[in-house]
Order: C-alpha cells, then structure tokens, then sequence
C-alpha cells in the first residue's frame, strides 16, 4: 500500500520497457531502455495511469515513442504490453500525434467508425461504439462535420477516441499541451485525467516539453537523458535517467498543486537536471 | 482574415483589393463587364482580318446546321471521353502503385514521356495500331497520361509520414494504408488533376484529329477550315471547343464537390 496522500497499491505490470537499444546512422540514440508501468489501484474508484515523459529536444524521446507504438522495431530489447505482457504490436498501442492526424476525407463519425471496424467490430457495433464514444467525449454536436471544420480541442478529442476505439488501455500522446495558452492547457490536463479515469487500465504516456503541465498531469515522470562519463564527456545513448512518484510526493489527483511547496521544489529539481542530461 | 463585402459600393471597392471575398452577385456582374468589354474589343478591334462577332455567330450557325458540326462535334467528344477514361485508369493505377518501389522508376519514365512529340510518335502508333479511333484514342491517351502521371504520382510522393504513420495506428495493413491515405486521402487531387488533363486533351485533339482524319472530329474541320483561311469557321469552331470544354470542366468540378465536399471547406474563397 502506498504511502501518499491518497491509499493506492500497484497491481500488474502494464507496460514493460527492457533493454532497448536503437542506432540511427551509425549514432546510438537509445541505450538499454528499461521501463515499467503498473496499474495503480485506488479503494473505490477508477484510477488510469499517465505518465509524464520529459527530456531535452533531440534526445531520442520520439524514437522511444515509435518503439513504443510498435510503429519501430529496436535493434535490440524488448517491449511487453498488457497484463500478458504480449509484445508490442502496431495498432495495440493509441497514438495521438502532435497534430492530431484525421482521415480528412471522413466525418467525424467517420473517423471513429473505420476504427471501429479496424478493431474487428461489425458495422453496426463500430457504429454504436462510435456514436458512445462521440457522447464520452463532446463531440455528438459534430458527427457529421469534417476534421477541418474542427477545433483544436476538438480535433484533439477526436484523436483520442479514434485510438481507443481500435487499441488497447495504452495511449500516447506527443506533445498535447504545445503551443496552448495557460487555460487550454488546463482543458487538455482535465480530458487527459478524464481518459485515465475512464478505465482502470487505461494508460496514457504524455511526452511534453512542459515540466509544469507534465507535474500536474501525471502520477509518474520521466526524465530522458544521456550520461557522462567521469571526464563529463556526453557518453552516446539516451536512457530514462530519473523516475519520479509524484503520488508519494503528494502531487498527484490534487487540484491547485502548483501553488505548493512540494510543486515548486519539484519544478527547481527538474528544470536543474535539464542542462545536465 | 478575409474580408466579405454587403453593400453593392463596397462589393465593388473591394473588387480591386487583395483577399477579399465578394458575393456572387458581383462576381456575376463582374463577369458580364469583362466579357461586355471583350466584345466590344472584338469588334473594334483595327484588325480587319480578323472576323467580327457577327460573322463568327453565322459561321457557327452555317457549320452546325449545313456542315454537321454537331455530329462532329460528337465524335470528337467520344474520342476525348473514352481516352480521358483510359488515360485516368492508366494514370491512377500506376501513381498509386508508386507506393510500390518497384513501379517507380516505370512511373518515373512515363512522367519522362512529356518531352517526346506527339508528331514524332505517330509513325510508331501507326505501324502498332493501324489508324482511325484507335490511333486518336492511344495518342491523346499517351499525351494526358504523361501529365496526369507527373502531377498525381507527385500528389502521393508528397503525403506525410505522420499520415502513413496514423493509418498503422489503427491496426491497417499497408494496402489498407494505401486504400485509406493514398486512394481515399488524395481523391480530391486526382479530381484536379484531372480538370487540367481534361483540357490539355482537348488542346491536343486538334493534333491528333489531324494526324488520323478518317474519322472526322472538330479538330478535323478544324484543319480543314485553317487550310482554307476560313477564319470565321475557324473562330466558330474553337468557341464550340471552348464552351463544351468549359461545360466539362464545370462538370468535373461538380462531381468533386459531391465525392469530395471536405475538399473546399478550407478555402478562403469557395
């Protein structure tokens, strides 16, 4: 049992980095990756995970993210999914792109229905399914409109149930909160709080450059970066170098904590540790 | 942000300034002043050479009732249509095989093909074919394919990864990919590309009607009219061409809208 403010205890391992390692061009980008999520159980209520993926620009988070997604294969390691811990598998993983890519060509309705179908659903329960998730997420008013006639938020919503009408409980998503004014990322925390709840194995991996956002979102973070040797010479290969708790910190499902001491410190920690990775 | 205009005054101000959006009544009325203003430079044009209106109106009259330019005219449509058809199976089937390495340098040849003649050619489509429909029919279809395939093989070059990338998400097969991005995702492209390769086909009938003249056509009369230095025939007959080349042009652009009504939803001015 857990010791935060809140009882919670892990269950089963859902998500399971090992050793991965990736070479691009001769350059090794990622260096035996290791990783894990663990479902996080909470007395009378549904709990998802997020997961607050944080490092320098350039140093290899996009390519973790492919690896993840099943969208690349690394040159060694291994990524299980699911309490089975299956391997990893395109379209068992969700991913929202830092655009939100749509069918443009489809409705709104569309877009989710062609997922559906993608999941193995017959027409008429992809339909269903679609017309529920178009409930869950706002977005019955625009069924019939086209991705373009869309907002950003909108679009945003739609991504996600896209996704988790065809994949699994896992869901990533690349920079969500980038280029957003202060209260649209709030609205973008709030649905990505709201996704995890939706389902207790539901997890979603935020890769952001927004160490605030990412301290507000997440249960967990992760901090990507390179080591160095004891001349301070930058040895090549990232890894994940910092794992933080936020909920033995105190700072997760709490509303308002980035007015807190507990906040703060975490923000100086992390800020001070970028120009080091 | 563009503009939109409500007074007539201001429609008409805003005529003559970038990025403004104005309605369709004065686009009407704009159409009619310059087309107004074209005929009247026809017909004081100093070149007495050249047919005035009036004389073009007869020859049109003339050439459809005494000479079958109706039926001519019919023929030409047959041949441009049924090679328009081919042309956009051969043209559509190889830019999407292009997602195929193996087709490429094949799409990449053809695209090549915009440089050779079609005068040059004829001898070798003769010998192969014979003459008459299928003569007018293989060229016209070599001549649009070679711009259909440069422009739509480009169209699909040019799709983002990200969008390749969002298809496998969705747990798609690459030729569910290819169906999904390729042949659904880029359908509003192909229709204009092929508008242009529409008009450029009926650029070319001229040519190719003069190359196998068996069978008659528009482009036919239209070389014998030219050879003649019947000029106000000449006039009549390319205003023909060009009002059902305009009318088809109009027609594809209707079917895109209905196939594809996302495809201008964007657009500052629709």
């Amino acid at each position: 049992m857990g010791t935060g403010a809140f009882e919670y205890e892990y269950g089963a391992t859902l998500l399971k980095v090992d050793g991965v390692s990736q070479a691009l061009g001769g350059n090794l980008i990622l260096r035996d990756v290791n990783l894990e999520v663990k479902d996080i159980r909470r007395p009378g209520r549904v709990t998802g995970q997020v997961v607050g993926f944080l490092g320098p620009s350039g140093i290899g988070k996009t390519r973790l993210f492919r690896i993840l997604a099943g969208l690349d294969e690394p040159d060694s390691g291994r990524v299980l999914i699911g309490e089975k811990g299956e391997p990893v598998e395109r379209g068992r993983v969700g991913v929202v792109a830092q655009h939100y890519p749509l069918f443009q060509h489809r409705t709104v309705l569309g877009n989710l229905v062609v997922a559906g179908a993608q999941a193995g659903l017959s027409g008429r329960e992809a339909k269903a399914k679609a017309e529920d998730f178009l409930r869950r997420f706002g977005l019955e008013a625009c069924e019939a409109r086209y991705p373009v006639q869309l907002s950003g938020g909108q679009k945003q919503r739609l991504a996600i149930a896209q996704q988790f009408m065809c994949s699994e409980h896992l869901l990533l998503m690349d920079e969500p909160f980038s280029g957003l004014d202060p209260l649209a990322v709030a609205r973008v925390s709030e649905l990505i709080t709201e996704v995890a709840s939706l389902h207790e194995l539901n997890t979603i991996i935020v890769v952001t450059h927004d160490v605030s956002a990412a301290i507000e979102v997440a249960d967990t973070l992760w901090l990507m970066g390179r080591d160095r040797d004891e001349n301070g010479q930058i040895i090549p290969g990232a890894r994940i170098q910092d794992t933080y708790n936020l909920i033995e910190r105190g700072l997760a499902w709490r509303q308002g904590i980035t007015t807190t001491p507990e906040f703060m410190e975490l923000m100086r920690v992390i800020l001070a540790r970028f120009p080091t990775l | 942000m563009a503009q939109t205009t409500d007074t007539p005054r201001a429609g008409l101000a805003a005529v003559f300034q970038p990025n403004r959006v104005v309605s369709a009544n004065t686009v009407r009325l704009l159409i009619a002043v310059q087309l107004g203003a074209a005929l009247a430079f026809w017909w004081s044009t100093p070149f007495e050479v050249l047919p005035n209106p009036r004389e073009v109106l007869a020859a049109i009259h003339s050439l459809w009732f005494e000479q079958g330019l109706g039926s001519e005219l019919g023929t030409s449509l047959g041949v441009n249509l049924q090679a328009l058809g081919l042309t956009l199976a051969i043209s559509l089937g190889l830019s999407y095989l292009t997602v195929v390495p193996f087709f490429r340098p094949i799409a990449a040849a053809v695209a090549k093909g915009r440089f050779l003649s079609l005068v040059g050619l004829t001898f070798i489509f003769t010998l192969i074919l014979g003459g008459g429909r299928p003569l007018k029919v293989s060229l016209l279809v070599f001549g649009m394919t070679v711009f259909f395939v440069t422009s739509m093989a480009d169209v699909v070059g040019q799709i983002p990864k990200d969008q390749f990338d969002h298809a496998r998400t969705l747990r798609m097969g690459e030729w569910r990919v290819v169906w999904e991005v390729v042949v659904l995702g880029t359908a509003d492209k192909a229709f204009d590309i092929l508008r242009q390769n529409a008009a450029i086909g009926w650029m070319m009938l001229t040519m190719v009607e003069g190359i196998a003249r068996s069978e008659g056509g528009v482009g036919a009369m239209l070389l014998n009219e030219s050879k003649h230095f019947r000029l106000a025939d000449v006039f009549g007959i390319q205003i023909i061409i060009l009002i059902v080349g305009v009318l088809q042009d109009y027609f594809i652009g209707v079917v895109k809208q209905v196939v594809c009504p996302y495809s201008h939803l964007t657009l500052e001015r629709r």
